[in-house]
C-alpha cells in the first residue's frame, strides 16, 4: 500500500507521537478513570489521541499542554463514552475494590481503592476531582469543563466531603 | 483507614506509577484509523471497481459477446446486419466504453486526492469539511454511473429506432410492445441493481464516516 505521508506531516506526526509518549500518563488516568474494563480502557485511549491530533493545530502555544490534554481528554471520555462510563453503583464497590487488592504497596491500594470511589461519581465531578488532583487551577478546571469557576470550587468542596466519606467507609 | 484528606492525598495521586503503556510507533499508528481508513477503503475499492470494469471491457471488447447479443436483438427485430451497421455499432459502443472508464478513471484520482486531503488536514473543522466533501463526492459517483447508464441505453434504442428508420422496417405493435417494455424493464432493474450495489458497499462506509462526523461535531461543539 503507498504511503501517502509528507515529509512535513511525517515530522509533524513524530513530534506529536513524543508529546504523548511522554504524557501518557495523564491519558491512561483519564481513560481508566471513565471505563469499567481493559478493553474499553484501550478503546478510550485512542479515541482520546485521536481527537488530540485533530486539535493539535488549534492548540499549538495557545494553552498549557496539560490544560489542553485534560480538556480533550475529558470531553471525548464525557461525549464519547457517556454510556460505557456509567457510573458504579456504590455496592458494587467491594467488588470491583477486590481487584485491586493485589497491590502489594499500601499506598497503591489506596489509590486503588480512590479510582474506585471517584467512578461512583457522575462523569463532570469526576473530572473535576481527577483535575483537582492533578493539582490544576480552578480557573482551568472551570474552563475545561465549561462551568464557573464558583460553581467549580462549591462543587469540590461538597466532593472532598463525599470523597472522605466514602475512602472511610470502605478502607 | 485512619482520617482521608483528599488534599493530602494530592501527592500520592500525582505519583502514582503510571504503566508506559505506548510507544511512539503505536500511537502513530492510532492516528492512522477510522475515518481516514474509511475514506481510504473507499478509495481502494473504487481503484477495484476501475480496474475490474476496465478488465471486463477489454474482455468483451476482445471477444465481442457484449456486440453480438445486442446485433441479435437487432437481428430479431429484423434488420440486416451489414458490415457498415456492425462497424458503426462498434464504434458507438468503444466510445462509450472509453467515456465510462474515463468517468471511473475521474472518480478514482478524485477519492485519491480526497483521501490524501484528509491525511494532511488535521484541523478539526476543516477534517470536518473534508469528510463532507468526500461525501458529496460519492455521492456524485454513483449518481454519475447511474445516469451514464440510463444514458446509454437511451443511445442504443435511438440508435435501433435508426437503424429501425434507415432500412424500412415496419415492426408490428407487438413486437414494439415487447421492445420498448423489455428495454424499460432491464434499464430499471439494472439501475436498482447498479443503486443496490452501491448503497451496500459504499453505504456501510459512509454510515460509518456519519457517525464519526457527528461524534467530532459533537467534540467541537464541547470545545468552543
Amino acid at each position: 500500500m503507498p504511503s501517502f505521508i509528507t515529509p512535513a506531516l511525517a515530522s509533524k506526526e513524530k513530534e506529536f507521537a513524543q508529546l504523548i509518549k511522554d504524557n501518557q500518563g495523564l491519558i491512561i488516568k483519564v481513560s481508566r478513570l471513565y471505563t469499567n474494563s481493559l478493553e474499553d480502557e484501550e478503546d478510550l485511549f485512542q479515541e482520546i489521541v485521536l481527537q488530540l491530533w485533530r486539535s493539535y493545530d488549534s492548540f499549538k502555544g495557545n494553552s498549557k499542554i496539560s490544560t489542553w490534554m485534560y480538556r480533550v481528554a475529558l470531553n471525548t471520555a464525557i461525549t464519547l463514552f457517556r454510556k460505557k462510563s456509567k457510573s458504579l453503583p456504590t455496592n458494587e464497590l467491594d467488588i470491583n475494590h477486590a481487584d485491586f487488592i493485589e497491590d502489594d504497596d499500601d499506598k497503591q491500594q489506596q489509590v486503588s481503592l480512590l479510582y474506585t470511589v471517584i467512578k461512583t461519581l457522575p462523569n463532570v465531578e469526576r473530572a473535576i476531582v481527577m483535575m483537582y488532583l492533578d493539582d490544576l487551577p480552578y480557573k482551568d478546571i472551570a474552563e475545561n469543563l465549561g462551568i464557573t469557576e464558583v460553581n467549580a470550587r462549591v462543587k469540590m468542596n461538597r466532593l472532598k466531603k463525599t470523597l472522605k466519606e466514602q475512602m472511610e467507609k470502605y478502607a | 483507614m485512619p482520617e482521608f484528606d483528599l488534599d493530602s492525598f494530592k501527592k500520592t495521586w500525582q505519583e502514582q506509577p503510571v504503566q508506559q503503556k505506548y510507544g511512539s510507533s503505536e500511537i502513530l499508528q492510532m492516528l492512522n484509523k477510522k475515518s481516514r481508513n474509511y475514506v481510504k477503503y473507499i478509495f481502494w475499492i473504487s481503484a477495484a471497481e476501475f480496474l475490474f470494469f476496465t478488465l471486463i471491457g477489454l474482455f468483451y471488447i476482445i471477444q465481442g459477446k457484449e456486440a453480438n447479443s445486442f446485433l441479435n436483438i437487432l437481428d430479431k427485430l429484423g434488420v440486416q446486419k451489414t458490415p457498415e451497421l456492425e462497424l458503426t455499432f462498434d464504434n458507438i459502443y468503444l466510445v462509450l466504453k472509453i467515456l465510462s472508464l474515463l468517468v471511473t478513471a475521474y472518480f478514482v484520482y478524485r477519492f485519491y486526492l480526497n483521501y490524501k486531503g484528509i491525511k494532511v488536514e488535521e484541523n478539526l473543522k476543516n477534517f470536518i469539511l473534508k469528510i463532507i466533501q468526500f461525501k458529496k463526492t460519492v455521492n456524485a459517483f454513483i449518481l454519475i454511473n447511474i445516469a451514464l447508464l440510463v444514458t446509454f441505453t437511451s443511445i442504443f434504442t435511438v440508435f435501433i429506432v435508426y437503424i429501425l428508420n434507415t432500412q424500412n422496417i415496419e415492426i408490428t405493435n407487438a413486437t414494439l410492445v415487447g421492445f420498448i417494455a423489455g428495454t424499460v424493464i432491464s434499464t430499471v432493474f439494472t439501475v436498482l441493481m447498479v443503486w443496490l450495489y452501491y448503497r451496500v458497499v459504499y453505504g456501510i462506509i459512509i454510515k460509518k464516516l456519519d457517525r464519526n462526523l457527528t461524534q467530532l461535531k459533537e467534540i467541537e461543539s464541547q470545545e468552543i
